[in-house]
C-alpha cells in the first residue's frame, strides 16, 4: 500500500471523527513499515489542520473538533509506542494554560487545550479568570516549559503584560517560554509585552508550542 | 504615490501604499464572498471603499440624504462606563436630544437576561420613568448571555468543561437545558417590559454562546410576537457565523450552526422580529481595509435578502472597526458611511 494512500486515509479518519478507523490505519501503517512520526505529521495531524480550517470557516463545529481530537489521540497512542521503540520519541514537555483574571471566556482555550493534548504535551489547564500569581505558582510547581494565556477582552489582555512583568520581577522569566492568544491579541501585542509567541488560532498554537518545545532541545 | 494613513484591526496606525490598500480591500471582499458563499462587491464599490479609506480627512460621512437611523445598544452604559454618572431617565434624553438616537434602549449595567429577573420590578420602575421623558421609541435591552445558566454561574452543567472531556452528548444536553431557562426568562422579562409600556425589546449580542442560545432567542421571539402582535423586537447578533457549540440545533428545519449573517437574518425574520442587527467581527491581525471590505460585503448581502430593516453593528471589534478600548473615529465614521452607501443598511 502506498504511503500517500495511508496518509489520505488518516486524514479522512480525522475528518470523519472515526477513532476505530484511525486505530486501524495507525496499525496498518506500522505493519507496512511507515515511519510513525511521519504518519502522525502528514496523516493524522494534517487531518486535524484541515478540521481546524473547516471549523474556522463555520463548516465544522465544536463537537466535531473535539471528536477529531479524540480520534487523533487514539491514533497517537498507537503510533507513540512505535516512536518510543525507535528511539525517536521527543520529550514534548509541560505547559500551564489559563484564561487571565477578569476574563471568563474559555471556549477558545478549551479548543487549544484539546488540540495540544493530541501532541503529547502535558497540559495543566488552570481554567478561566485565573490571577497571575496562581499561574506563576502553578508553572513553578509543575516545572512547566511554557505558560500559555488567553484573553478575549481588550480590558483583560493587559494581564498578559502583567504576567511578563511579574515573571521578570521574580527573576524567573528565562525559566519559561510564553505564548498568548485571544481575539484582541496580535503579534504586535506579543512583541510589545515581550511574549515569546502569539497564535491566532488553535492550529497555530499547536505549531508554535511544538516548535518552542523542539527548540528547547 | 503618497502613503495612506490607515489602521490595523487592533487600532494601531499604519501607512500603506495605495495599491496595498486596494489589494487588502479585494482580499477582504474575496474572503467574505468565499466564506459566506455570497456575491463579492463590484469593482466600483471597491473603488468607493478605497476612496473612503484614502480620504485624508479624519472623519468621513455620507452624502445628504443617505443618513441612517441610529439605534444604540447598551446605551446607558456608554456614558456611565466613562465616569459620567447620569441617571437613566435623563440619559435617555441625552441620547435622544444630544446624540441623535432614533430609537432608545434602556438597560441595566449587567445587561443580561438572567440577572434582570432579579431586579425586574426596579427596572420596570426606572423604565417607565424613562418613558415619560422621551419621544423616540424606547425598548428595553439585554444580552441573552446563556453562559450565566451554566456552572459556576447557574444550575446547568458547563459544556466548556464537558466538551474537552469528550462528553459531547452531556454538553449538548446541558446547552439545551440552559436554552430552556433562557427562553423562560426572556418570556418573563420581555413580557414585563412590554406590559410596562416598552415599544419592544432588543436582544443584543445574540448567539454569543452559540447555536443553542440563538435557538432560545428565536423561539422566545416567536412566542413574544404571538403573545403581543404589536411588539417591536430587534435581534442583534454576535458574529459572522453562528458558533456551533452544540452543532446540531435546528430552527424551522435549518441547522443554526455555521450560519453567516444573511442566513442568520432569515431566521430572525422567520421568528417574527422587526429589526435585525447583523455583525461582522473584526480580525485584529488584519488591516482595517481588509476588515471593512469583509464587513461591507456581508452586510450588503443581508440588505439584499432582507424583508425587515437591517441595523448593522458598527463599534468596537465589529463592522470593520478595530478592536481596541477607544474606537478610532476615523474608522467608525468610514465604516458607518460604507454601511449606508455600499452596505445599504437601514440603520446602525
Amino acid at each position: 500500500m502506498e504511503k500517500q494512500e495511508l496518509f489520505q486515509e488518516a486524514i479522512d479518519a480525522i475528518l470523519n471523527c472515526d477513532p476505530t478507523a484511525a486505530v486501524d490505519i495507525a496499525t496498518k501503517a506500522i505493519q507496512f513499515g511507515v515511519n510513525p512520526a511521519e504518519m502522525l505529521d502528514q496523516g493524522f495531524a494534517a487531518g486535524i489542520r484541515e478540521m481546524g480550517e473547516l471549523f474556522g470557516s463555520g463548516q465544522a463545529f465544536l463537537p466535531q473538533l473535539i471528536l477529531a481530537a479524540q480520534t487523533m489521540q487514539a491514533a497517537t497512542d498507537i503510533l507513540n509506542v512505535e516512536i518510543k521503540k525507535s528511539g525517536e520519541v521527543q520529550n514534548r514537555g509541560k505547559m500551564v494554560f489559563a484564561t487571565v483574571a477578569g476574563d471568563v471566556h474559555d471556549i477558545g482555550k478549551g479548543i487549544v487545550v484539546s488540540m495540544l493534548g493530541t501532541q503529547g504535551i502535558e497540559i495543566i489547564d488552570l481554567g478561566r479568570d485565573v490571577p497571575i500569581d496562581t499561574i506563576i505558582e502553578a508553572a513553578v510547581e509543575a516545572k512547566a516549559d511554557i505558560i500559555g494565556t488567553s484573553a478575549l477582552l481588550t480590558t483583560t489582555m493587559v494581564q498578559q503584560q502583567k504576567l511578563e512583568e511579574e515573571l521578570k520581577k521574580r527573576g524567573i522569566r528565562e525559566n519559561f517560554k510564553t505564548i498568548i492568544g485571544g481575539a484582541p491579541c496580535t503579534q504586535r501585542w506579543a512583541d510589545k509585552i515581550g511574549a515569546d509567541a502569539y497564535a491566532e488560532d488553535a492550529a497555530e498554537a499547536v505549531e508554535k508550542v511544538v516548535a518552542m518545545l523542539s527548540a528547547r532541545g | 504615490m503618497a502613503e495612506i494613513r490607515t489602521r490595523m484591526g487592533d487600532g494601531s496606525v499604519v501607512h500603506m501604499q495605495p495599491d496595498e490598500v486596494r489589494r487588502e480591500l479585494e482580499n477582504g471582499v474575496a474572503d467574505a464572498a468565499k466564506k459566506a458563499k455570497i456575491e463579492p462587491l463590484t469593482d466600483e464599490e471597491i473603488t468607493r471603499l478605497y476612496d473612503m479609506i484614502a480620504d485624508p480627512k479624519k472623519v468621513v460621512s455620507v452624502e445628504p440624504g443617505n443618513e441612517l437611523v441610529l439605534s444604540y445598544d447598551s446605551m446607558p452604559m456608554k456614558l456611565n462606563r466613562v465616569g459620567i454618572p447620569i441617571e437613566r431617565p435623563n440619559l435617555m434624553k441625552v441620547f435622544e436630544r444630544g446624540f441623535g438616537a432614533d430609537m432608545l434602549e434602556c438597560a441595566y449595567v449587567h445587561y443580561s437576561i438572567k440577572p434582570l429577573k432579579v431586579n425586574l420590578s426596579e427596572e420596570v420602575a426606572f423604565f417607565t420613568e424613562s418613558l415619560y421623558g422621551s419621544i423616540a421609541p424606547m425598548v428595553y435591552g439585554a444580552m441573552p448571555n446563556m453562559g450565566l445558566y451554566t456552572k459556576p454561574d447557574g444550575p446547568c452543567e458547563n459544556p466548556s468543561e464537558l466538551l474537552p472531556l469528550g462528553k459531547i452528548k452531556e454538553a449538548q444536553e446541558a446547552q439545551m437545558e440552559a436554552a430552556q431557562y433562557l427562553h423562560d426568562d426572556i418570556m418573563l422579562t420581555a413580557s414585563a417590559m412590554y406590559e410596562a409600556g416598552a415599544d419592544g425589546f432588543n436582544f443584543d449580542t445574540t448567539a454569543s454562546t452559540g447555536d443553542a442560545e440563538f435557538y432560545a432567542v428565536l423561539t422566545a421571539v416567536e412566542k413574544l410576537v404571538a403573545k403581543y402582535p404589536e411588539i417591536g423586537i430587534e435581534v442583534g447578533l454576535s458574529g459572522d457565523f453562528i458558533f456551533g457549540f452544540h452543532g446540531e440545533v435546528e430552527y424551522k428545519g435549518k441547522r443554526l450552526a455555521g450560519m453567516f449573517p444573511h442566513n442568520q437574518l432569515k431566521m430572525v425574520e422567520e421568528a417574527g422580529a422587526s429589526i435585525c442587527g447583523p455583525v461582522v467581527t473584526t480580525n485584529s491581525n488584519r488591516s482595517y481595509a481588509w476588515n471593512l471590505a469583509r464587513a461591507i460585503t456581508m452586510t450588503k448581502e443581508c440588505s439584499r435578502v432582507a424583508k425587515i430593516p437591517i441595523h448593522a453593528n458598527v463599534g468596537m471589534g465589529v463592522g470593520g472597526v478595530p478592536m481596541c478600548v477607544t474606537t478610532p473615529i476615523d474608522c467608525v465614521s468610514r465604516s458607518s458611511t460604507a454601511m449606508a452607501e455600499i452596505g445599504k443598511a437601514d440603520g446602525l
